[in-house]
This record gives structure tokens, sequence and C-alpha cells, in this order.
């Protein structure tokens, strides 16, 4: 018996499969759709177009877009501001490159750069470099924080902030637990031992949706042994002895309960709260820490370097950069409003803005940067040992990018943080198999 | 004059003669109007044709471009053929993606449904406030996914999140829903069906709804059990919406990125990596936009397989 109402026979077998096609296209769509920020074409004569990212409160946002919108060039040229939100960003900046709609100059992630300069769109900044010389502001820059962005074909764009990993402590836990803060790794296997018996974690860290500290956790604790993801050459070189021993110093961290758990699937956020509710002791974060979390009491403080087994010292640094784009309306007003929004960079620590340390030494020099003990250490004691991702290497590029936040980096901290890694040489092995599958040539 | 030569005009009407027409040329006046309707047809589905090319042929186009180069979200780059296909058909990441997806789908579907299934059914009967639990039971459907994530995400993912600290409580130790391989699945996998099964229990009760209560009355008057209602009644009749709901939410559980992604990312070690988020995390993060798309192609693929093979179904549904 039919018991089917009449309308519903009316469903057609073609209409059917087009709404079904239709529906099934959404991955296709969705992976090859293009981004959603682009406005307007290469904006008015004369304007450029600033794109920047939200590096930190809304706050931050609004004070970057008074600068930008300050600017006023020499031939009366403006510039516009417009925030891109980090959600695909990579997506929204290719697509609008592509149709011409994309920006003059802009902010964005820490090697977008190199990318872009692989495919023949980035603007070199050795004008502004010159310009930079001639206005006193290329002494200003920190030691070594402009070597990164010099390629063979020129600079291929400008630091203006450093994205630097250093490790905190809390010092009540500390105290609580009886032991001293760690100095080298046999003391912050103790520490975090002891630690552990007071109910806290001696190597907090994340590496649930969107947390990269636990990537960045494995990379420092290689640079910190002498080794890296690279050799001095720019080679893949992750199977060397230096990145086996910090790796296997992990392993030991985890199989010791040093190591939450639960971090593998800590966001960003879950880290956060970790740190607020006195679960986690030691580990490795960014600036500005307290204000992250939450915890402005004192009780949060950044710890010395630690000294590797065989007496390296180092820790890993993202040195975010501004870059400029060959389609521009004027590349003259390009390089003269990077200079511009260079120069007028000091008023976003004078406003206590940023979560980043500067790469401009004046602007350590500001009393509303100097008086947080916090940030004196980190520009004292960490910064001098900072070294890039492309450690043992020096030079940036775009590889990096599927390092920073690739798959193969993701899976290796993941298996290490579960445990799933019983061995450290194999967990390496398979991380440099899936990262030659990834990098290009 | 024969009949034969000499149509009566009554045929003539039939065959679309005038009455005074020779009847020489039918034949061409007949052609003359099917061209007059394929032009009307033509300009009517023009609107249509062009919407579809614009966005799903030439995002097809494109996207079967970038699955046979080896370029990047910029640059198309060399052309390398099926070697995009090859390579992530011969890649086990691949087939642990598909293998997580086959289960987070059949979960996701029949999951869905035997709640959605059993409230509907409840709901049918008289409760008090059925409509203010109706109301309610949609919520999980209608709360934006970025805001139900986040508050799973608070009630399972560190061991003094409140379900984990439930479990001590109750002496069952303390599990970590998100950062063991296995649990974190069967969490995506509840996650799913918590937000999709109000979807099924609209779409049953509106086929429900449909269902002439003297049916159940003659049923029962025959002596038929409330199971045997159920099982020759009830569902043979909302088939048709099952099978229906089936490839939708089929179709729903494949392409489910933001499920998985904002509560799991993918982890631990992929343990919740699906196709779609594969896709994703092989364009955007290691910016391999070829084998991404390859990905995306071949779950397209297999979706249509799936759901024509469940249009069948339905019509056999039907014509029983």
């Amino acid at each position: 018996m039919n018991v089917q109402p009449a309308a519903s026979k009316a469903f057609s077998r073609r209409g059917f499969l087009g709404l079904t096609a239709a529906a099934a296209s959404v991955p296709l769509l969705a992976a090859c759709g293009g981004g959603s920020a682009a406005q307007g074409g290469g904006g008015a004569a004369g304007t450029i177009k600033f794109w920047d990212m939200p590096w930190a409160t809304p706050a931050y946002n609004d004070a970057a877009k008074k600068i930008a919108e300050g600017f006023s060039g020499a031939n009366n040229s403006k510039a516009n501001y417009q925030i891109i939100q980090w959600n695909n960003f990579y997506q929204t900046f290719s697509s609008a490159i592509a149709s011409k709609t994309g920006p003059a100059v802009s902010t964005g992630g820490g090697f977008q750069a190199f990318q872009f300069e692989q495919q023949g769109q980035i603007a070199y900044a050795d004008k502004v470099i010159e310009k930079l010389k001639s206005n006193g502001q290329f002494d200003d820059f920190l030691p070594g924080v402009l070597d990164p962005f010099k390629s063979d074909k020129g600079y291929v764009s400008v630091p203006w902030q450093l994205d630097m990993r250093v490790f905190w402590y809390r010092k009540s836990l500390f105290e609580k637990a009886g032991v001293s803060l760690p100095t080298d790794w046999p003391s912050l296997l103790e520490a975090g031992k002891a630690l552990k018996k007071v109910g806290a974690f001696g190597f907090a860290t994340g590496a649930g949706s969107g947390n990269n500290y636990g990537n960045h956790s494995m990379i420092m604790m290689m640079v910190n042994n002498g080794g890296g993801v690279f050799n001095k050459d720019g080679e893949l070189d992750l199977l060397n002895d230096r990145n086996v021993e910090a790796m296997e110093f992990v392993l030991e961290l985890v199989s010791n309960g040093i190591v939450d758990p639960a971090a593998v699937s800590y966001t960003t956020d879950n880290m956060s709260a970790q740190w607020k509710d006195g679960k986690a002791g030691f580990g490795l974060f960014q600036v500005n820490v307290p204000q992250r979390v939450g915890d402005t009491s004192g009780d949060l403080l950044v710890a010395d370097p630690i000294t590797g087994p065989h007496g390296d010292k180092a820790t890993i640094v993202f040195p975010n950069n501004i870059m400029m784009y060959k389609n521009t309306p004027s590349q003259e007003a390009s390089e003269e409003f990077l200079v511009y929004y260079l120069g007028q960079l000091k008023e976003l620590w004078r406003q206590k803005l940023m979560s980043a340390l500067p790469v401009f030494k004046s602007i350590t020099e500001l009393p509303e940067f100097a008086s947080d003990p916090n940030n004196v250490k980190i520009v004292k004691d960490w910064q001098p040992i900072a070294k890039t991702f492309a450690s043992q290497g020096n030079t940036l590029n775009a590889n990096l990018a599927a390092l920073d936040g690739g798959q193969a980096l993701n899976q290796f901290s993941q298996s290490i943080l579960t445990g799933q890694a019983t061995d450290a040489k194999s967990a390496l092995q398979t991380f440099q198999s899936s990262l030659e599958s990834v990098l290009k040539k | 004059m024969s009949s034969t030569t000499a149509p009566s005009g009554l045929s003539r009407a039939r065959r679309g003669l005038a009455p005074g027409g020779s009847g020489a040329s039918p034949g061409k006046r007949k052609s003359k109007l099917s061209a007059q309707t394929t032009r009307t047809f033509f300009w009517l589905l023009i609107p249509s044709v062009v919407l579809l090319v614009l966005i799903h042929g030439y995002p097809l186009i494109h996207a079967a471009v970038q699955a046979t180069h080896d370029g990047d979200l910029l640059q198309t780059g060399n052309f390398v053929g099926g070697e995009n296909f090859a390579a992530v058909l011969s890649s086990p990441a691949f087939w642990k993606a598909a293998q997580f997806t086959l289960w987070f789908t059949i979960v996701g579907v029949f999951g869905s449904w035997l709640v959605g299934l059993g409230l509907a059914l409840l709901l049918r009967t008289k409760i008090p406030a059925g409509s203010t639990f109706k109301v309610l039971l949609l919520l999980p459907w209608v709360v934006p996914i970025v805001v139900s994530s986040t508050a799973w995400n608070w009630l399972v993912a560190t061991p003094d999140s409140l379900i984990p600290s439930l479990f001590r409580s109750f002496g069952l130790g303390t599990p970590l829903f998100l950062a063991d391989p296995t649990l974190a699945s069967i969490t995506v996998m509840v996650f799913k069906v918590w937000v999709s099964f109000p979807f099924m229990m609209m779409m049953i009760s509106a086929a429900l709804a449909s269902v002439d209560t003297t049916v159940y009355e003659a049923a029962s008057m025959d002596g038929a059990s409330r199971w045997q209602q159920f099982t020759q009644i009830t569902l043979p009749l909302i088939a048709r919406s099952t099978y229906i709901s089936w490839i939708l939410m089929t179709i729903f559980c494949v392409n489910d990125f933001p499920t998985i992604y904002l509560l799991t990312g993918g982890g631990p070690v992929s343990a919740t990596t699906s196709l779609v988020v594969l896709a994703y995390r092989t364009v955007f993060q290691d910016f391999a936009t070829g084998p991404g798309v390859a990905i995306a192609f071949v779950m397209t693929m297999t979706l249509v397989v799936i759901s024509v093979l469940l249009y069948r179904q339905i019509r056999k549904s039907s014509v029983e």
C-alpha cells in the first residue's frame, strides 16, 4: 500500500539530484571559495589601504586606526584602515590580492610577507630602510630584529613587534612546593616533581584547537638545546642529536606527570584559565601574561632563561612585520606611510595596548613599558637570546608558514604531549617525513 | 473521398490542424511549434543557468583546475594530472580521516534520528507545556555553533570542568574527554547528535502530523499492539521523510566543519580529523591547495553516490 501523501510524489529525480549535487558541492565551494573581506578597488587615488589584524583588545585597533588615518603624505596622500580577522586571514589576503582589491600595506601572519614575496606580490622595503637610516630610527632597532627580513632581493618587510616566548612562573606555588626556580633541565624536572605534589604543573602548555603554544614549546626546547628544525644552511634537520635529546627530555616530563595530561586539548582560553586558577606553576607563554589571564596581583612573574645540558640558552620569537604590496596607488606613498607608521608605534605601547615586545629600544625605555619589571626582564634577559623558527638558520622564508600551525608540527606536538610517542627519534622521523611532503623545495 | 485521404474535422482538430488547411504539412507545423517552445524554454532557463554557472559551475571548474595543478591560492602552478588524487588516496591520513568521517556520519545520522524520533513521539502525546518543550528542544539547533562549542568546551575540557568533576564525585575517575583520542571521538559525535536531533525531531514531527489518527484506531480495533502499530504503521508512514532526513543529515555530517574544528581542531593526534577538516588544514595550514581540493572532490563524489543510493530507497518506499 502506498501511504505517501500525493504532494510528495512531485519530488522528481532530477530535482532531487540537482539539490543533492548543490548540497554536496559545499566542500568544494568551501575549499576554493574566496575570502570575504575585499572592499572596493585599489582605493581612491593617493589613498593607501592599510590592513591590520586584531593584535590585542579592540582598543588597540581603535588606536591603530587613529594613527593610520592621521597620515598625510607629501602629495596629499591619505590612508584608510581596515581590520582583518584572523579566521581564514590567508584566504582573505589571497583572494583580495588575486582580485587586485588587496591592501597597499598590511600587518599579518609572521611569515605572510615571505609567502606573498614568493608569489611576486611584495614590494621590497629597501627604500624604507634607507629612510629609517636617515631619520635615525634604524639605529633604534633592538639588536638582530631586522636581519631575518633581508633576502637576496631586498628587505621583504619591516618588523614592528616581537611575539616572544618566555617562561613564566607562579611565585606562590614555588613557595608552597618549597622548591627553587629552575635554572637548567635537571632543576626543571625537579621543580616539576615538587609542583606536582602541590597539584600544579611544571611545564604548562596547550595544543588544542587554535592553540600553538604546545608547538612552540617543542621547538623552543629544541632551540634551547642548540638544535632547531633547520640546519645553518636552512635545510630540514629534525633528526639531529640535540633535537632528539630535547624531545627525550620532554617525554620524561610527560611520563613524570609534569605536563598536564589534558593540555593536548587546551585552547588558549583553557590554558589561560589554568594559569589563573593556579594549576600552572611554570611554562612557556607570551608577553603580558598577568593582563592576559586576569591576575595582576604580582604572583605571575617572568623566570630566568634556563640552560640546556650543553650550555645553550635560547628561546623563540616571532617577529611580526609590516609589508608593502606591489598593488598600490603609489609606491612612494606606501613607503612614506610605512615610515610614518613606524614612527608612531610608541603610542601603542604608551597606551599599554600591546601584548608583544616593541622592536625599538626607545619604546622599551618608555615609562609606561619599563615600569613593569616583567617587561624589563624580557628585554634584558630573553630578547638577546631569542631565535626565530628558522633556527638554526637565520633567514625567514615562506616554508615557515607551513611549519607554524601546519599539520606536521601539530601532530608531532600532540603525539609527544599525549605520550603516544614513546620514542623521540621515531616521532621526529615522522615529523620530518610529514614536513618534507609539504615544504616547497 | 475516403477517410484516409480526407480526415474528419474532429480528427484534424485532434491533430492540431486548422479546419480549412490542406493537411499537407502537419509535420512542419508541429516542428515549428516545437522550435518556438524550445526557444521559450531556452530564454526562460537562461537566468537559472547563468546563476547555476556562476554559483556552482565556476567554482567547480576552478576547483578542478586547482586539484590538477601544483599551485597555491594565487598561482595555478603546473599541471600534474591525477597526481594530487593519487597522493591523497595513498595517504594514511586520508583513510584515517575517511574512517572517522564514516563513524561520525553513522552516529550523527542515526543517533540524531533515534533521539529525534523518540522526542517527536513523546511530544505527540498530550503532555503539559508540550509546545514550550518543543521550542526549548530546538535550542541546540538554533544556537550558533560557536556558542555551543564554547559551552561544551567549558563543560569537558579540563579535569576541573563540570562533567569530569561529576565523574570524579561518583568515583569514576577523571576522564579526559578531549585529550584522550577515543573519548574525544565519542565526545565530538555526541556533540553532533546533540546539535542535530532538533532537526530530526522537526522532520519526524511534520511527518507524524500528516498521519491520520483513525489508522491507529482501526489497528487498535484489529488487536494490534503498540509495538506493532509503531513498526507496521508509524515507521512505514514516516519512511519517506526519514530517508530524506537521512540524506540531508548525511550531507550535513560529512560537510560538518565547525562542530569538529571548534571543539577539538581535529585532534588529539588527528583522532577527530574528518575529511572536511583534513581538506581545510591541507589547504589553509599546509598551503597544499591541490591535494586539499582533491580531498574535497573525492568527498563530493562520495556524497553524490550515497545520495543517489538513498534516493533510490525513497522511490522504493514510495512504490511500496
